[in-house]
């Protein structure tokens, strides 16, 4: 008789030979003809655009580390929920406690401005004093050259 | 049923490749994605002595691992956002003004 | 069950009391949105409010939340200690002119306080769990408050390097843990002693390898060597209130979790010469005296010295665990004690010189003991306590650890008070080396006088009184250093 191993060794042979079948069998039957359009990246049916390794924009990092943090703090509410009846209202006011403190750093996130996406109106830096009077002044319209 | 060994050696495989990563990479994220290899190596073999000894210490501890792993992981990118902002670079060679 | 957690929940008040301390904070900072001292306040209040409720927890002897905290007189010692070094923290960043850089605003201050409500709870953990919960909540603060000045490149390098160190030093000890819950099934320090000392040890070098796994952790937080490259770095990098917050508050944390380990899970005779951690804790002491002092010699920045001086002066505490009695123990206590004193003074000093100065480097402090006579004189306290110079705190706290180590007989340890000696003198090279760049070099040309306001002299005379006056009359010392550590019927 085989061991627990081993039906686990004759599921992974069956599930290795399926696959090896069935690429062998579409290599015979499919049709092969590649065209540049097929061989695009697959973009949801849009024309790419650009490079693959772009930059991107530093308020998806700080999102995500914002949300790990909530995300991963809701795991306490699992074996509180298994918990819950037998201990009684006590529980929940602990819990209540628990997520109000959670919502008091959400509020604290929010109210630094973490998680707001419009970028504030960039400040552009101005010189308070004239450097050379005498030079005019390329950026006005009547002044061309 | 399956031996307890095999859980255990699994993740001794993956707490040493874990380690080896700590110190053999160069990249911040990268030190850190084996430093969470680390501590879920340490969750399996919590959870399989738990069921071994049927008792809960171990699937407890194991919760509170995941959510402090979250923690430090999200404290510890920030670290490297404000350090790329300040040098531009995240590789641990070439944070050297401290030294001596 | 509600009557279980409405008990422990009346005597978690201190703990309680803080964290509504935090919460307010946030709250306060968030309709204040300037710096201001009212935030700052809100949390002195709170600490002296917790301050009462530790106080008056003083001779109760009970364990809460079904096992996981102890309530002890040796966890309230620890807590007023890190009440009163927190408070001194509060002050020092009012009065530190580094701090006021930072582009954040009151965060500082519930970050501190988080630090503190983890050391509390560090101090009266008896669980694994708790324990690595309350570290990871320490450390996660402390590398916060390393990078606090986030534009400046040394703060944020001391942060990234601080939490790759103790990320990986706590996964460690993690795994450490986990071969002790095999081992016994059991993650209660107590129930870890009973089945050890009721049953036959087998699998040695499994628990061997487990315990020097979890002093990875723990030895981390108290900058031992060989767990100390972080220190140096962070101390440099850091803004120097916070480096005197992590030298006192954190590594007093750390020995307060590393003693309750030891002490109530492995000391028993029999365990002692199966697992042999007593071994490791001497050899790790031996390694942080000696590292600490001669790499300490060679330094030129002041900050750098004193990281270097507190790893050594880790090594002499540690000394004093490696004796297993009451004697040791009572040593370390007065150590921790002596140390919370000369050490932030000695670190104020630094946030003082740095103000005008604006570094802390050796070479510019040449005539300093002229410009300024206070700094120069107070600085020689504190500098003569680290050393254990006779008449001060230091002195008590080094003549006890090793009348400890010559008064044990099983096994013979006088060899290790001869090394403990040895170094000492060693340190003391040093510690006059800043006293020498202090009043003998002749700065080049004259320098302008400095003078400093009474607040800043305030604060230093309040460390620098108790350095001598603890030195001269230290019954009160003992007493309380006695009634710490009855909870552990050592012999």
């Amino acid at each position: 008789m085989l061991s627990e191993f081993g039906q686990i060794f004759v599921f992974m042979i069956i599930a290795v030979i399926l696959i090896a079948f069935i690429y062998v069998v579409v290599r015979f039957i499919a049709p092969h003809k590649p065209s540049r359009q097929k061989s695009d990246v697959y973009e949801c049916g849009e024309e790419t655009e650009g490079e693959t390794w772009i930059r991107f924009n530093i308020r998806f990092y700080v999102i995500a580390l914002i949300f790990i943090i909530f995300d991963v703090e809701i795991i306490f509410l699992f074996p509180w929920a298994v918990v819950f009846r037998e201990i009684g209202f006590i529980a929940y006011a602990e819990m209540a406690i628990f997520l109000l403190i959670l919502i008091v750093g959400l509020i604290y996130a929010i109210a630094k401005g973490d998680v707001q996406w419009d970028k504030p109106e960039p400040v552009i830096p101005k010189l308070e004093r004239q450097l050379f009077s005498a030079k005019p002044d390329i950026n006005k319209k009547d002044n061309q050259y | 049923m399956i031996d307890i060994q095999y859980f255990l050696i699994l993740s001794a495989v993956l707490f040493s490749i874990g380690v080896i990563g700590v110190l053999v990479r160069r990249n911040a994220i990268v030190i850190f994605m084996c430093i969470e290899l680390m501590l879920n190596s340490v969750n399996l073999s919590l959870i399989t002595f738990s069921s071994f000894f049927s008792n809960y210490y171990g699937q407890i501890f194991v919760f509170f691992i995941m959510t402090v792993a979250a923690a430090e992981a999200a404290v510890g990118l920030a670290i490297i956002i404000s350090i790329y902002r300040n040098k531009e670079s995240i590789n641990v060679d070439e944070i050297n003004i401290l030294k001596w | 069950m509600q009557n279980l957690i409405l008990y422990s929940l009346s005597n978690f008040i201190p703990e309680t009391i803080l964290v509504v301390t935090i919460i307010v904070c946030i709250i306060a900072d968030l309709i204040i949105r300037k710096k201001s001292f009212a935030v700052t306040f809100v949390a002195i209040v709170g600490l002296v409010l917790s301050f009462v409720f530790v106080v008056k927890q003083w001779g109760l002897s009970m364990s809460i939340f079904s096992g996981m905290l102890a309530i002890d007189n040796y966890a309230v010692f620890f807590k007023l200690l890190f009440i009163i070094s927190t408070l001194f923290i509060l002050l020092f960043v009012e009065t530190s002119k580094e701090m006021k850089t930072a582009s954040h605003k009151n965060e500082h201050v519930y970050l501190i306080l988080s630090l503190t409500t983890g050391a509390y709870l560090m101090a009266s953990s008896v669980n694994l769990i708790m324990m690595y919960i309350s570290l990871e909540m320490v450390s996660l603060t402390s590398y916060i408050l390393a990078g606090y000045l986030k534009k400046d490149k040394r703060s944020t390098e001391a942060a990234i390097k601080y939490i790759i160190y103790g990320a990986a030093s706590s996964g460690i000890m993690l795994y450490g843990m986990t071969l002790i819950y095999g081992y016994t099934a059991t993650m209660n320090i107590n129930e870890i002693f009973l089945y050890l000392s009721k049953n036959p040890i087998t699998d040695t070098p499994v628990l061997l390898a487990s315990v020097i796994m979890i002093s990875a952790g723990f030895g981390y937080k108290i900058s031992s060597v060989p767990f100390h490259f972080w220190t140096p770095d962070v101390y440099e990098g850091a803004p120097i209130p916070i480096t005197a917050f992590l030298a006192v508050t954190s590594s007093a944390a750390g020995f307060s979790v590393l003693v309750r380990f030891f002490l109530v899970g492995f000391a028993n005779t029999e365990i002692i010469t199966a697992v042999k951690w007593q071994e490791v804790i001497i050899v790790f002491s031996i390694a942080s005296m000696i590292i600490g002092n001669f790499v300490a010699v060679w330094q030129t920045s002041l900050k750098r010295l004193l990281a270097y001086s507190s790893i050594a002066q880790s090594g002499y505490i540690l000394l004093g665990l490696a004796v297993v009695n009451s004697a040791g123990l009572f040593a370390v206590i007065l150590y921790l004690s002596a140390y919370l004193f000369m050490n932030l003074g000695a670190f104020y000093v630094t946030i003082l010189i740095h103000n005008k100065l604006g570094t802390d480097n050796m070479d510019e402090m040449d005539g300093l003991g002229y410009r300024s006579p206070f700094i120069g004189v107070t600085m020689a306290v504190f500098m003569f306590s680290l050393a254990g110079i006779p008449a001060t705190v230091g002195f008590i706290g080094k003549f006890y650890i090793f009348s400890a180590l010559i008064n044990t007989n099983s096994p013979n340890l006088t060899w290790l008070a001869v090394v403990g000696l040895l170094n000492s003198v060693v340190s003391l090279f040093f510690y006059v080396k800043v006293l020498k760049h202090m009043f003998l070099n002749k700065p080049e040309k004259p320098l302008p006088e400095l003078d400093y306001g009474y607040a800043n002299i305030l604060i230093t005379l309040l460390l620098a009184v108790p350095t001598i006056l603890f030195g001269l009359y230290f019954t009160p010392l003992l007493r309380l250093a006695e009634n710490s550590i009855k909870i552990f019927g050592l012999n």
